[in-house]
């Protein structure tokens, strides 16, 4: 299944009494219920690795665009209201900028990578900490405490999976332990975030700006707040959105189905 | 007339290096379009190729221009699984380029193997009008081209038709001749064509220090002192 459709159920489970496997694009896969497919029988592989990278250069595009006004700035050059381009129209610079990744996994480390090349000084929080050679390899501090980082960052990038645990990871409190001045990058899953916090939070100035390629719902209502707010960039779901990527994982999830319905390990299982 | 000339060269290299990987990142995975699907609605149902981009990933980079801004550009573009280098000038800078393991080629090479090209060179009589319809036509169908030095570097009619006719993927221009371009100029059309007000180097900090630079620059040429930055004439 590609993206999160059609709904798994127990109703459509009952429906389809041969279904052996479910393959599904991406790496995320808590749009299914992974305990009644397992009661039912039916295998989960996913796409792991291979959106890693794609999505962790969506990341850095969406923090770079969000800093130095890239949507903006284009809509400022191609409108024929546009006489000339003031000189005091200015954005922020991400190099030499703190980043705290929340999410330190395959992706939220690839973002790390690609940041210290911006000199960015790097903060991280995750479940555990990353080894020693992980972490000077790209200049990374590790914090124990989410509160630490969210209080010395300029950038906040969300690389989580969604769990329980990570339900409402970012809410009103999180938000107010911000900088005025950071912005706040989601490219996990919209559920990590308070949406309706978020909103309250762009609307009263308690951080500057957000940029985020998921929300929930996908899409947003058409009169969605976040649609409106000058200083939010949204993407449509778009992290591993690359020819060649989805061509891949194309391939991977015709792997997995073909292992599956001939009784043969499946690459990439959900367990 | 014996008038001297002072300017900020160097203070703004990361700025501009920054603005130019992000704009090349913008124009590649289609953001200033992806972004206007979702505020009018045209974002309705996912479906597993729409709005794909181009990545990085084992990607051919060819710098035109390896100065203080190309080599920032390669530094930052590194990280993002480029398999290759390429680089064209005036001459081969061989200590600049081993630290990115770029290879010297002619301009015509550049173009032929490069997925990203990135433009960073100086204006002067010899790179004027030297991407034109011949250096696009050599373009992989699949590439991007990304330009933050100069308009006039760009023959821009070469470019609209490289574009239209699909002989490249996309293009991400912070400089145009003239800026900004004209209301009715087909460039504007094209929704894989990326166009940024000359923003390279417009951070608080970068023009903060600009400001200062050439304010200092201004006041030792009134007392006749030597500048900090002085363009040699």
């Amino acid at each position: 299944m590609w993206y999160h459709k059609p709904v798994v159920n127990k109703e459509l489970l009952q429906s389809l009494p041969n279904l052996r496997i479910i393959a599904s694009s991406g790496v995320g896969v808590d749009h299914l219920d992974l305990n009644l497919l397992s009661s039912y029988g039916v295998k989960v592989s996913n796409t792991p690795f291979v959106v890693s990278t794609d999505t962790a250069d969506l990341g850095m595009a969406l923090m770079l665009a969000s800093s130095r006004r890239l949507v903006e700035g284009y809509e400022m050059a191609i409108s024929p209201d546009t006489d000339y381009f003031p000189a005091d129209w200015l954005g922020t610079e991400v190099s030499g900028a703190t980043l705290g990744i929340v999410g330190m996994g395959t992706i939220g480390y690839k973002v790390a990578e690609r940041a210290k090349a911006f000199e960015m000084k790097i903060l991280y929080h995750n479940r555990s900490q990353r080894k020693k050679e992980e972490e000077s390899a790209v200049g990374a501090v590790y914090c124990k405490k989410i509160d630490d980082l969210l209080q010395q960052s300029d950038f906040v990038l969300l690389a989580v999976n969604l769990t329980p645990q990570t339900h409402k990871l970012i809410g009103k409190r999180e938000l107010e332990l911000m900088k005025p001045t950071a912005t706040l990058i989601n490219i996990s899953r919209g559920l990590v975030m308070d949406q309706d916090a978020l909103v309250e939070a762009l609307q009263k100035k308690i951080i500057k700006a957000a940029a985020l390629d998921v929300t929930y719902p996908e899409p947003l209502p058409r009169d969605h707040p976040l649609l409106k707010l000058k200083n939010v960039i949204i993407t449509p779901h778009i992290g591993s959105a690359t020819k060649k990527t989805r061509r891949i994982m194309m391939e991977e999830m015709t792997e997995s189905i073909q292992a599956g319905l001939a009784g043969l390990p499946v690459p990439h299982e959900v367990l | 007339r014996g008038i001297r000339v002072g300017y900020t060269p160097d203070v703004l290299t990361d700025a501009t290096a920054e603005l130019s990987v992000a704009l090349l990142l913008s124009a590649c995975r289609r953001l200033p379009e992806a972004a206007e699907q979702v505020r009018s609605g045209g974002w309705t149902t996912w479906k597993p190729l729409w709005m794909c981009g181009h990545g990085l990933s084992n990607s051919t980079v060819g710098i035109i221009g390896l100065g203080r801004i190309g080599q920032a550009v390669a530094r930052r573009l590194k990280p993002f699984g480029v398999k290759k280098f390429l680089y064209t000038g005036s001459g081969p800078k061989p200590e600049t380029a081993a630290e990115f393991g770029a290879e010297f080629v002619p301009l015509t090479k550049l173009a032929e193997e490069s997925d990203f090209v990135v433009v960073t060179c100086a204006l002067t009589p010899a790179t004027q009008g030297m991407c034109n319809k011949d250096f696009f036509s050599r373009m992989k169908k699949t590439s991007v081209f990304v330009n933050t030095s100069r308009g006039a570097v760009v023959n821009q009619e070469d470019l609209y038709d490289a574009l239209a006719q699909g002989q490249i993927a996309a293009a991400g221009l912070d400089v145009t001749t003239p800026e900004p371009l004209p209301t009715d100029h087909p460039l504007l059309s094209l929704k894989n064509c990326v166009i940024l007000p000359h923003i390279g180097s417009a951070t608080y900090a970068t023009r903060n220090t600009m400001a200062v630079l050439a304010v200092n620059n201004l006041l030792a040429g009134l007392r006749g002192e030597p500048m900090p930055h002085e363009l040699k004439l």
